[in-house]
C-alpha cells in the first residue's frame, strides 16, 4: 500500500478550515508521513514515561519519538536521561528490553559499553586495535536535545530549538496533565497495554475528541451493561483549543455541580459515587493549577501530537505511536494514587482493564473503524475525496476569561477540536523550523467559531 | 502433587482422556460461537486472566509478566465474561459483526497437579487463529494453565491463566475468547 505522490506533498493546503474538510491523502501518502516524523515528532515535545516508572538510578523504560527509539533512564546522579537507542559504532540497539534495571548499556555487537548518562565508557580493543585513536568523548549515545518534566510526566524533544515544555503545553496542555497530577501523589500501575491497529495515527488521535461516535461505535457496551448511555454522550460539551495543536473535547462539569460538591464536603457529608471522583477539584491548589475553566473540564485532552489524557474514568494516558502511514501502536499507561487502599486499587484496575486496551469492552470496537477510514484514503478516486469535520462549524462561540487567559466553547457534540488538530498539523508541516512555527502558528480563535 | 503421583497409570489415563475431551469440546463450542453454552462450562468463581508480557533480560525474566492485581489484558470474573457474551449478542458489537472466523487448537495437554480441594490443574499449548472480513489475519499462540473442577458428572473451568507469546499485541483487538 505504500504510496507517495509528489503533487500531494506540494499541495497548497490539505485542510479547508472554512468548509471543515480534510484532504484524505494525508493519511496514506508516504512523503507526508516521512515529513511528519521530522517536522512533528522529532520537533515536538513527546511524552516518554512517568518518573515513577524509573524511580531509582539504573531503572529504564524504552519508548519512541515517532520512529526514533529512545531509552528513558535515571542516571547515577538521579537525572532522567533520554538517549537514542542506537550505538554510534554500527547503529545497533544497545537496549533490547522494554523496561528493567541496568548498570550500563552494553552493545551486543562489538561490546561498546555506555554509562547511564550515555557516555562511552568501554571499547574492546581500544589499545590493540584502535591504538588509542578513538574519540570516545564524541561517541556516546546521542541525547534527546531537550528533556523536561512537568509534575512527573517526562517529555523529550529531538529539536534543540524547541521552547520550554511549559510554554509548549500552555494552559490546555497543563490542564490535561493536571487532570491526573492534581488527583494526588500518582504512580503508574505496572503493565503498559500495547497493541497495533492498521490505521494512520492521526485518525486515532482525532477520535479521542469524538463524542459523536460512542453511541454508535460502543452501543454494544451499553447493551451489555458495561457503561450507561449517558456516559457515552454528554450533551454539555466543553472544548478548549491551545496553541500548537493541543485541544480538549468532551464533557463539561457545571459550576453548580462543583459548588454543590463543595457544600456537601463542608457539611461533612459523603458525596455520591460519581462526585467522589471530583473531590480533588474542590481544593484551592487544583483550582489554581487548572484555572477557572479548566477545573470544569471532564473530558479528553490531547497534547499535540499524540498523547491522549483519558481522565473521564480511571486516569490514563494513551500514546498513539506511528508505525508507518498505515499502522499505529496504542500504549496505555494507567495511574493511581500511591496511597490507594487495596480495594481502591482493585477498583481502578478493574475499570481500566475493561474499558480500554485491546480487550476493553469499548475499545475493541474502535480499531476497525479507524483502519477502514485509513484504507479509504488509498484509492485513486476515493483518496481524492475530502472528509468532513464541519459539525458545529460557524455555530458556536468562544468565551474568554480575561483574568486567567483561558477560553472555551460550551456547546453540544461538535468537531471543533478535530478541525483544530488538522489545522495545527498543517502549520507544523509547513513550518521549516521552530522559529517559523512560532511565528506562523495560529492562535486559538476568538468570538464566533 | 501427592494425589496425582499415587494414582495408577490407568486412572491417570482415564482422567487425561476426560480432560482432553472437555478441552476439545470447549474449543469447538467457542469456534461455533455457542457462547451461552460456553458460559455454562464455567464455575461462578472463575478468574479468567491474561497478564501483559514484556521483553526483559534473562536476569529479570521474573518481571516478564504482570502479576495478578496489576494491569492485564483479561482480568474477568463471571460477570465480566457474561458481559462480553451479552455484548456479542447485542446486535451492534461491530468488532464481532460480521463475525470473526476462529479456530482453536489445543495441544500438549498435561495434568500437572490435583490440588487439595480436588481442582485438576492442566497445562496446554493453545493456538487461536482468526480471520476477519477480507484480509484481517491474526494468530495468537500461548500457554494456558487451567483449573478444572468436578461438578457432578461433568468438569467445569474454575480458573484460566493465558500467557501469550506476543508482548505488543499485533492485532487491532482481542475480541475473542482464548
Ligand atoms: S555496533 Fe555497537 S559496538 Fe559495534
Ligand atoms: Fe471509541
Amino acid at each position: 500500500m505504500l504510496d507517495s505522490r509528489p503533487e500531494v506533498i506540494a499541495r497548497d493546503s490539505w485542510v479547508d478550515v472554512n468548509k471543515g474538510t480534510v484532504d484524505r491523502r494525508i493519511f496514506s501518502d508516504l512523503a507526508i508521513y516521512q515529513q511528519e516524523l521530522k517536522r512533528i515528532f522529532a520537533r515536538g515535545w513527546n511524552f516518554i514515561c512517568h518518573e515513577t516508572q524509573i524511580a531509582e538510578p539504573g531503572r529504564f523504560f524504552q519508548s519512541y519519538i515517532g520512529e526514533d527509539q529512545v531509552i528513558a533512564v535515571r542516571d547515577r546522579s538521579n537525572t532522567v536521561q533520554v538517549l537514542l537507542n542506537s550505538c554510534p559504532h554500527r547503529g545497533n540497539t544497545v537496549c533490547r528490553s522494554d523496561q528493567g534495571k541496568t548498570r550500563s548499556f552494553f552493545c551486543s555487537y562489538h561490546g561498546w559499553n555506555f554509562d547511564l548518562d550515555g557516555k562511552l565508557v568501554g571499547v574492546p580493543g581500544y589499545e590493540d586495535y584502535y591504538r588509542e585513536k578513538l574519540k570516545k568523548e564524541d561517541l556516546g549515545l546521542a541525547k534527546a536535545a531537550r528533556v523536561q518534566s512537568y509534575k512527573g510526566f517526562v517529555f523529550a524533544s529531538l529539536d534543540p530549538q524547541a521552547p520550554d515544555l511549559e510554554d509548549y503545553l500552555g494552559w490546555v496542555g497543563m490542564v490535561g496533565l493536571n487532570l491526573i497530577a492534581e488527583i494526588g501523589d500518582m504512580e503508574v500501575i505496572d503493565g503498559i497495554q500495547k497493541n497495533r491497529i492498521q490505521c494512520n495515527w492521526k485518525l486515532a488521535v482525532d477520535n479521542l475528541y469524538d463524542w459523536y461516535h460512542p453511541k454508535v461505535s460502543h452501543g454494544s457496551a451499553v447493551r451489555a451493561g458495561m457503561i450507561n448511555e449517558q456516559g457515552l454522550q454528554y450533551m454539555n460539551q466543553m472544548v478548549m483549543l491551545g496553541e500548537y495543536g493541543h485541544g480538549i473535547g468532551g464533557a463539561a462539569i457545571t459550576e453548580e455541580n462543583l459548588a454543590k460538591l463543595s457544600d456537601t464536603l463542608e457539611k461533612g457529608q459523603e458525596p455520591d459515587q460519581i462526585d467522589k471522583a471530583k473531590v480533588w477539584r474542590t481544593t484551592e491548589k487544583a483550582a489554581n493549577a487548572m484555572g477557572p475553566l479548566g477545573i470544569r473540564c471532564g473530558g479528553h485532552p490531547n497534547i499535540f501530537p499524540n498523547l491522549w489524557v483519558s481522565a473521564a474514568g480511571p486516569p490514563q494516558l494513551c500514546l498513539r505511536i506511528p508505525r508507518g502511514p498505515f499502522e499505529t501502536e496504542l500504549w496505555w499507561f494507567t495511574f493511581a494514587k500511591k496511597d490507594q487502599t487495596p480495594e481502591e486499587r482493585r477498583a481502578t484496575v478493574m475499570i481500566a482493564n475493561h474499558i480500554f486496551g485491546p480487550s476493553g469492552l469499548l475499545e475493541q470496537d474502535d480499531g476497525e473503524n479507524w483502519s477502514h477510514s485509513t484504507r479509504g484514503s488509498v484509492g485513486a478516486v476515493t483518496g481524492e475525496r475530502p472528509i468532513d469535520f464541519s459539525m458545529g462549524l460557524g455555530q458556536d462561540k468562544m468565551t474568554h476569561d480575561s483574568e486567567s487567559g483561558q477560553s472555551c466553547i460550551e456547546t453540544v457534540v461538535n468537531e471543533h477540536a478535530q478541525l483544530w488538530l488538522y489545522r495545527s498539523w498543517e502549520e507544523w508541516m509547513k513550518a521549516e523550523d521552530w522559529p517559523a512555527l512560532i511565528k506562523n502558528h495560529s492562535l486559538p480563535p476568538t468570538g464566533k467559531v | 502433587m501427592a494425589k496425582l503421583q499415587t494414582m495408577d497409570t490407568q486412572s491417570r489415563m482415564l482422567l487425561h482422556f476426560e480432560v482432553e475431551q472437555f478441552l476439545y469440546q470447549e474449543a469447538k463450542i467457542l469456534d461455533e460461537r455457542r457462547f451461552d453454552e460456553w458460559l455454562s462450562l464455567l464455575t461462578e468463581d472463575i478468574h479468567y486472566w491474561m497478564p501483559i508480557r514484556r521483553t526483559t533480560t534473562l536476569a529479570q525474566v521474573e518481571d516478564e509478566f504482570t502479576k495478578i492485581g496489576a494491569m492485564a489484558l483479561f482480568d474477568d470474573d463471571i460477570n465480566f465474561l457474561r458481559m462480553r457474551v451479552a455484548k456479542m449478542a447485542s446486535g451492534n458489537a461491530w468488532s464481532e459483526d460480521p463475525p470473526s472466523r476462529t479456530r482453536h487448537f489445543v495441544s500438549n495437554i498435561q495434568i500437572v497437579d490435583i490440588e487439595e480441594d480436588g481442582d485438576i490443574v492442566v497445562e496446554t499449548n493453545i493456538h487461536l487463529y482468526r480471520t476477519r472480513l477480507e484480509s484481517v489475519e491474526d494468530s495468537w499462540i500461548g500457554r494456558r494453565k487451567d483449573w478444572l473442577r468436578r461438578d457432578g458428572d461433568n468438569l467445569k473451568l474454575a480458573r484460566r491463566h493465558i500467557f501469550l507469546e506476543q508482548t505488543t499485541i499485533l492485532s487491532q483487538n482481542l475480541s475473542n475468547f482464548f
